[in-house]
């Protein structure tokens, strides 16, 4: 997952958002409840506490002590109940204190004895033995025309911590629980929602400038999205009108630039047969013609990729085998290598029947061939081969010769391209040769790639489906 | 060449500079010719007079070149009709084969190449179809592909062999490199001229070198021929 991804921020930012809100609401939630209900507790104390003083303390003068010493055992049942019960007169000295519980949890014994307090009413938590804390709330009874006495009523907080305790694990182990299944599910929704964005992509990742007539899908959302598809669309119109405009600049500029080349031509050509031109006017009249000649063969040659932009090998399509396409090309130019001392293997062992323009796709054997020759020096190697496998025929020109350097391996199809100046100072072509090969394979939905180990040779693979039947 | 000189070429262009070098490139080689810078008067020309050659370019005012190539196939007339255009699509080339043009150049063209044109439509009657064909002492057999000078036997390869045929085929007559390849190989080799020069040197190592007497004549700037076995 990327860091720096849409997706991956929103989710993220979602996330930490929402664990922090879950923990603040528990805290709150956890707090409160153990305020709540150590208050109960304290206010059931307290209740208790005010009964015994208002009910039988309030009455001691008539009916003694012991009576309400007994009524207090009576109604309480402290031991049974787990409750500390202790009563002890103004100046301290006990009159009740209740026995130790039945299962023995604490000993009223340890309880500290009385402190003078002048409030009414208070309350205090005592930590005894055995991790047990017991609440205890402290009553001062003053009355008029009565003895003062101090009631303390204490219950064990054991069971609200228990209940604490046991809400705090749900807590602590639900929170994450739930912010990943949240999380997870905001992941999905991203994606979800971010799913026409990819398609789009993939869709534009599609487009070349040899179908720049398909669009890409238009997500009828209403929103950004649609927007952004919408105008990408725009945007490929205008790519796609640009080019048609640069094409039919090309054919057209070749195809008017051919009349004026008829005419320099024709007027060097009688110039140079004039038989008063002395040799040295000669030389230059010559030197002229062959660049209009080499001028005519660029312009034959773009004219060449214009027509095939416009689809040309497109038609008259038949069912042939390349194999026997490579091996009677590779034997028409066999001498041209065989000048240089150059030897042609080819290696063909299956029927590779394609369907297409033959005429065209022998041009691709031919300049493919042509250029091996060209950059091949002598006593050199060149290997076709031709394979047919998993749909499609494979024709591979491999070579020993001066290679191509790195560098200039990714544009050797484009326009005009030349590795350097020397090359083509020697040779005549005008960098065009590799680019109708690229015209002439895409046309076909072949492929054609090049690999090469600079001063080792290159290898031209061409891929093309094999004919249906 | 004095069976030429009375020959009588239409040529249909409407390019006057184009027309202008060609009518004095026909000229020096005493054609007479007659010029029309639109479809219209060209039609009208090819109909009233009995021209020996046609030269017609494509896109012209008025009619088209193919439709007059068709007007004038439409009379039944045998006329050669050489097809001059700025467009060689192969569709192009097809559909004016098809109406009856009987050659095709793609401008921007060297005049030599249009004039060999020319003299091979001129004079295409008497095309050696027989069996063997001879040229001084070279012997051509064209059912077993043998081919033997003074006697003794020549091994060639397939493609040196259709070139020494066709070259063959017409002695005395030279050849330019684009008739060579668009015969000998195909339209798929088409700007890679040297190609001819390579043949030609080997099969001229074969032929020539052990015999005095060269047959094989190079035409500098136009092409190549055989000589008809008379010394030059």
């Amino acid at each position: 997952m990327n860091p720096r991804s849409i997706s991956f921020r929103l989710v993220a930012w979602y996330a930490a958002w929402l664990a922090g809100i879950f923990l603040l609401l528990c805290a709150l939630l956890y707090l409160d409840l153990r305020l709540y209900l150590e208050n109960d507790l304290r206010e059931s104390q307290f209740r208790r506490a005010r009964q015994i003083a208002n009910t039988l303390l309030v009455k001691v003068p008539q009916t003694g002590e012991s009576y309400a010493v007994s009524q207090t055992k009576d109604w309480y049942e402290p031991e049974v109940n787990d409750r500390f019960i202790r009563i002890t007169r103004a100046d301290g000295t006990l009159v009740y204190v209740s026995g130790p519980p039945k299962d023995g949890s604490f000993d009223p014994a340890e309880v500290p004895v009385f402190q003078p307090q002048s409030k009414t009413e208070s309350s205090r938590k005592l930590n005894l033995s055995g991790g047990h804390t017991l609440l205890i709330a402290t009553l001062n009874f003053k009355s008029s025309g009565n003895p003062n006495y101090r009631v303390e009523f204490g219950a064990l907080l054991d069971p609200v911590e228990t209940m604490l305790n046991h809400l705090f694990l749900q807590l602590a182990l639900g929170l994450p629980l739930a912010v990943v299944i949240i999380t997870a599910g905001g992941y999905w929704l991203v994606r979800r929602a971010l799913t026409p964005v990819e398609q789009i992509t993939r869709a534009a990742e599609r487009i070349t400038q040899f179908n720049l007539s398909e669009r890409l899908p238009v997500a009828k959302t209403g929103d950004e999205i649609e927007r952004l598809s919408l105008s990408l669309n725009r945007m490929i119109t205008r790519l796609d009108d640009a080019l048609q405009n640069s094409k039919r600049f090309v054919a057209d500029a070749s195809h008017d630039l051919r009349t004026p080349l008829t005419i320099l031509r024709g007027e060097l050509e009688s110039f140079a047969a004039d038989a008063r031109l002395d040799a040295e006017l000669h030389d230059r009249v010559g030197s002229l013609l062959e660049e209009v000649v080499h001028l005519g063969k660029i312009v034959e040659q773009l004219f060449t990729l214009s027509r095939l932009d416009a689809g040309e090998a497109k038609t008259e399509w038949t069912n042939f085998d390349l194999s026997e396409l490579v091996k009677t090309t590779a034997e028409q130019m066999n001498l041209l290598a065989e000048d240089k001392g150059i030897s042609i293997a080819v290696e063909s062992k299956q029927l590779a029947m394609v369907k297409g323009n033959r005429v065209r796709l022998k041009q691709v054997v031919v300049n493919l061939l042509d250029n091996a020759i060209k950059y091949t020096p002598a006593k050199g190697a060149i290997q076709l081969r031709v394979l047919a496998a998993n749909g499609h025929a494979v024709l591979e020109v491999a070579d020993n010769g001066i290679g191509i350097p790195p560098d200039a391996l990714p544009h050797i199809f484009e326009r005009f391209y030349r590795v350097d100046q020397a090359r083509s100072a020697e040779s005549e072509s005008a960098g065009l040769g590799l680019a109708i090969v690229k015209a002439i394979c895409t046309a076909h939905g072949a492929e054609v790639a090049a690999e090469s180990a600079a001063g080792k040779g290159s290898c031209f693979r061409v891929k093309l489906p094999l004919a249906k039947n | 060449m004095s069976k030429l000189i009375a020959m009588r070429i239409l040529l249909v262009e409407d390019e006057k500079k184009v027309a202008d070098i060609i009518v004095r490139g026909l000229k020096a080689e005493r054609f007479a010719v007659d010029v029309c810078h639109d479809g219209q008067s060209g039609w009208e020309s090819a109909n009233a007079y009995n021209y020996d050659l046609i030269i017609l370019d494509l896109m012209l005012p008025g009619l088209t070149g193919t439709e007059i190539l068709e007007k004038v196939r439409r009379k039944n007339s045998l006329v050669p009709v050489l097809i001059l255009t700025a467009r060689d699509g192969m569709a192009d080339k097809i559909k004016n084969f098809e109406a009856g043009a009987d050659d095709y150049l793609t401008k921007p063209f060297a005049f030599a190449e249009l004039l060999l044109r020319v003299k091979a439509l001129l004079r295409r009657g008497p095309v050696n179809r027989s069996s063997v064909i001879r040229v001084g002492d070279l012997e051509i057999d064209r059912l077993s592909q043998n081919v033997k000078r003074a006697g003794k036997k020549i091994e060639l390869t397939a493609k040196e062999y259709g070139l020494l045929e066709y070259l063959a085929t017409q002695p005395g007559r030279v050849f330019s490199r684009s008739m060579i390849i668009e015969h000998v190989w195909d339209q798929s080799f088409e700007g890679l001229t040297n190609i001819v020069d390579v043949y030609v040197r080997h099969l001229r190592e074969k032929v020539d070198d052990a015999h005095s007497i060269k047959l094989l004549r190079t035409v500098r700037g136009v092409g190549y021929g055989l000589n008809d076995g008379t010394p030059t």
